[in-house]
């Protein structure tokens, strides 16, 4: 009995994602296409990135609700930047991410050094950034050829070369955004797996007192996280941006949920019951394959959410429900 | 005042996690009317016999009889409402957090199912005061968060709670072990009026001494099987070989000639935080010294003095005749300066990762490239420490929980022994550790400390006199005096310790 818990919850959620992958499949073959496979990665690449940002900070024993707020308002500025400001598209990336590690920052110094609770300095960030990218534009959604507040039209434009980002497409098949996708995925796994930092991040997450005592700077580890984290929401916000190819005003709705789900259904990837870039990655994909496989078979639209949070609850069971913890 | 028919009879308890046994027939009767405890060498399945006891564990063989009558815990609840209070060794377990001291006393009032459904603080008062009186804890404050009063406080509320319910057996794990003397033989006087009230106890001790003092029956479980029953007169020496077997001769080490010595660490006129008292010590390569001192004594802020972890408020301190300053404590790393931390579970280890990675932690630099770790050479690494340390375990990739108290204790001494050092402090290094352990870990440091020095600070005078070359007496910040180990004087170390 005992082997098969220890299996279960080792592979269980490999099993059911496999399982439904040829479910779907054999249901409805052109599930399995090419298109299909890369509309579905297309589809969770900004949760997807988000989910590795937010990684980090649950791994030091933290969490980061600002991570859509960030996206959403790197969308703003970037969008700002080139239509309104009319500067090159360079600036729209360089600022942008110049902003999302501003905001890491933030959220570090005032969990670190002002000593809030994660949650709670994160909070007040995700309000005070979701007011803020309302400033510059008035409220509004910026587009190619907006009437600005003053009655003029805007001179600016979406850059051919920005709009590649998010619409352009590998030898013809792979979207670019899937790319950068893998190699943020990649870099974070090899990060947290075979570097010393990876190391240090999971055990202050472990017993902060006894890293700090082995002689580590603890607080410059959090304060990286968040950074981090800022930074990489940064760039889910630039290719959201370039995906939709406007600035609007309602992109991050949604972003932060789907996020940290996935985050939280990574830790039953493999049994490994901590943050980790694999089991982030798996569930956002598991997540995007099951509601692109139900879709096809007629599931309306109204019912994804609530399959979400199925999948999100039966992955915790996974985690923490079948392993007999000591008391 | 013993009664013929045991209260309670364990009967053939056999355990096993996995692949490994726990326990194996471990047979142990409780009578009215005694104090009995219960030792054996870490791992060897005490806890797990408590454990099992307690109803913590359903999946157990064996039989355990109560008053006769066979029964079988699925819970710890269940053995609670038979009679059995436990209080375990770990104290943040027993109490509960953001409530007062009186809350805490007479927390079965609040809690229980019979609990009025309105507050009711004044006979909430009372009761604590109750319970109080009987421990003589009527000094304290009870409207007092618990957070704020000190662990040996809470220790000693954590037992009058548990004494309170008038249980018929009585279960205290390592209950002395963050308590000071003064309130264990408080403690010691009242479990001697309940063995006389007819309350049946079950003491769990590292401190054979004190399980020498107060029991009527020693039972030993030795790797998992029944050891035997001592009977009094009870010798400490006894229980050791019924733990252990015979652990041979002791190793003592041939002290270094005094022109060979090269002075190491000295301390000038330090002072320390909270403290006027200038110290000076000298330690010279080669050197185990220990520091002796109660609880308070300041022992633990001189040892973070050196460690970086305060700053010193004057004087100096000088590694090999250089004067050095450190803003922090991985400046006091670099200057070859260690520290094992007291309390491992809170200070030292990481939980859910492994061995290696525990004893790894400060040193990652070292094995790692360009922030790329060697995997290779930390697996060298770990193995030359679990192999020379004789740490028990299934491999250096077992996660630290999986060890038993006295190999996780052993783990972190690794880490702190792993790199070339100048001196190592350990902090109340034997601190919840079984015999065995602390013999072993005794024994490396004896016979590896060649250039570098040890400073090991404990407020037990038979933990210092075991390994020590000589012992420093710390007294209220000041240091009253040295001692050779060799020729020592106990009363007059006790005496200098407890000096007002």
């Amino acid at each position: 009995m005992e082997k098969y818990i220890t299996f279960a919850i080792k592979y269980g959620f490999l099993i059911v994602m496999a399982g439904s992958f040829l479910g779907f499949g054999l249901l409805e073959p052109s599930f399995w296409s090419w298109t299909n496979m890369f509309s579905i990665l297309l589809g969770v690449t900004i949760v997807g990135i988000l989910a590795l940002g937010v990684t980090f900070t649950l791994i030091v024993d933290g969490f980061d609700l600002s991570i859509g707020a960030t996206a959403a308002i790197c969308v703003m500025i970037s969008s700002y930047v080139m239509v309104v400001l009319d500067l090159n598209y360079i600036y729209a990336i360089l600022i942008s991410i110049l902003l999302g590690i501003t905001i890491g920052l933030i959220n570090g110094l005032l969990i670190v050094k002002a000593k809030i609770p994660d949650l709670l300095a994160t909070l007040g960030m995700m309000f005070l950034i979701q007011g803020l990218q309302l400033i510059p534009s008035a409220g509004m959604s910026i587009g190619t050829g907006m009437i600005l507040p003053d009655g003029t039209e805007a001179e600016g434009e979406f850059a051919k070369e920005f709009l590649f980002l998010g619409q352009g497409r590998l030898f013809n098949m792979i979207p670019i955004p899937v790319i950068v996708f893998a190699l943020l995925a990649i870099i974070t796994y090899f990060v947290l797996q075979y570097t010393k930092w990876g190391r240090i991040l999971y055990a202050i997450g472990g017993n902060k007192k006894a890293v700090k005592l082995a002689g580590v700077n603890v607080e410059r580890y959090k304060i990286a996280a968040y950074v981090i984290s800022g930074t990489i929401s940064s760039i889910a916000g630039i290719l959201l941006a370039a995906i939709i190819g406007r600035g609007d005003v309602t992109s991050g709705g949604g972003l932060l949920l789907d996020a940290v789900a996935a985050a939280l259904i990574g830790y039953a990837v493999l049994g490994v019951k901590k943050p980790n870039a694999l089991g982030s990655v798996v569930g956002v994909i598991f997540i995007g394959m099951l509601l692109n496989g139900l879709t096809m078979l007629s599931l309306p639209y109204y019912t994804q959410d609530f399959i979400k949070g199925l999948v999100l609850v039966c992955a915790l069971i996974f985690t923490f429900g079948l392993s007999k913890s000591e008391i | 005042m013993k009664s013929s028919k045991p209260i309670i009879e364990a009967k053939n308890i056999s355990k096993t996690f996995g692949a490994t046994k726990a326990l194996s027939k471990v047979s142990f009767d409780f009578y009215r009317g005694e104090i009995f405890s219960i030792v054996g060498a870490n791992g060897a399945g005490k806890s797990t016999f408590i454990k099992i006891i307690c109803g913590y564990y359903a999946d157990y063989e064996g039989e355990i009889y109560i008053d006769g009558q066979l029964v079988r815990f699925e819970s710890p609840r269940d053995a609670y409402e038979a009679g059995i209070q436990v209080v375990h060794q770990n104290i943040e377990q027993g109490i509960v957090q953001n409530m007062s001291v009186a809350e805490n006393l007479a927390l079965e009032m609040i809690v229980s199912p019979e609990a009025k459904c309105i507050y009711d603080k004044k006979s909430i008062l009372k009761r604590a005061e109750e319970i109080a009186k009987k421990m003589n804890l009527e000094h304290l404050d009870m409207e007092q968060n618990i957070q704020d009063i000190p662990q040996s406080q809470k220790q000693m509320i954590i037992i009058a709670r548990a004494l309170a319910t008038k249980p018929k057996l009585l279960i205290l794990d390592e209950p002395t072990s963050s308590i000071s003397d003064r309130e264990a033989s408080i403690l010691f006087e009242r479990l001697y009026r309940l063995r006389d009230e007819g309350v049946s106890i079950l003491f769990v001790s590292h401190y054979l001494s004190e399980v020498k003092k107060i029991s009527n029956r020693v039972g030993v479980i030795r790797d998992g099987k029944f050891g035997g029953i001592l009977h009094q007169p009870l010798e400490v020496k006894e229980i050791v070989r019924a733990m252990v077997g015979d652990i041979g001769s002791e190793v003592r080490r041939s002290i270094k000639d005094e022109n060979e010595k090269s002075l190491l660490l000295e301390l000038k006129n330090l002072t320390v935080e909270g403290s006027n008292h200038p110290i000076n010590i000298k330690i010279y390569s080669g050197e185990i010294v220990g520091l002796l001192g109660l609880i308070g004594a300041g022992k633990t802020e001189l040892a973070e003095t050196l460690f970086g972890i305060r700053k010193p408020t004057g004087g100096e301190i000088a590694i090999k005749g250089t004067s050095v300053t450190f803003e922090n404590i991985s400046q006091a790393i670099r200057y070859g300066i260690h520290m094992v931390p007291e309390n491992r579970t809170v200070n030292a280890i990481i939980p859910e990762e492994s061995i290696k990675n525990n004893i790894t932690l400060p040193f990652l630099n070292f094995f790692s490239k360009l922030g790329v770790l060697s995997k290779k050479n930390e697996i060298k690494a770990a193995k030359r420490m679990i192999d020379s340390m004789g740490i028990k375990c299934e491999g250096y990739s077992a996660y630290i929980e999986s060890l038993s108290g006295g190999n996780q204790q052993k783990v972190i001494v690794a880490r702190w022994l792993l790199m070339k050092h100048n001196i190592i402090i350990l902090d109340e290094p034997f601190q919840g550790v079984d015999i065995k352990s602390r013999r072993d870990i005794s024994i490396y440091l004896q016979e590896n400390t060649k250039n570098s020095a040890v400073l090991m600070i404990s407020s037990d005078i038979d933990e210092l006199l075991d390994v020590t070359d000589r012992i420093l007496i710390m007294n209220k910040g000041r240091i009253l005096g040295e001692e050779k180990t060799s020729q020592v004087d106990r009363d007059k170390l006790l005496a200098l310790i407890t000096q007002e």
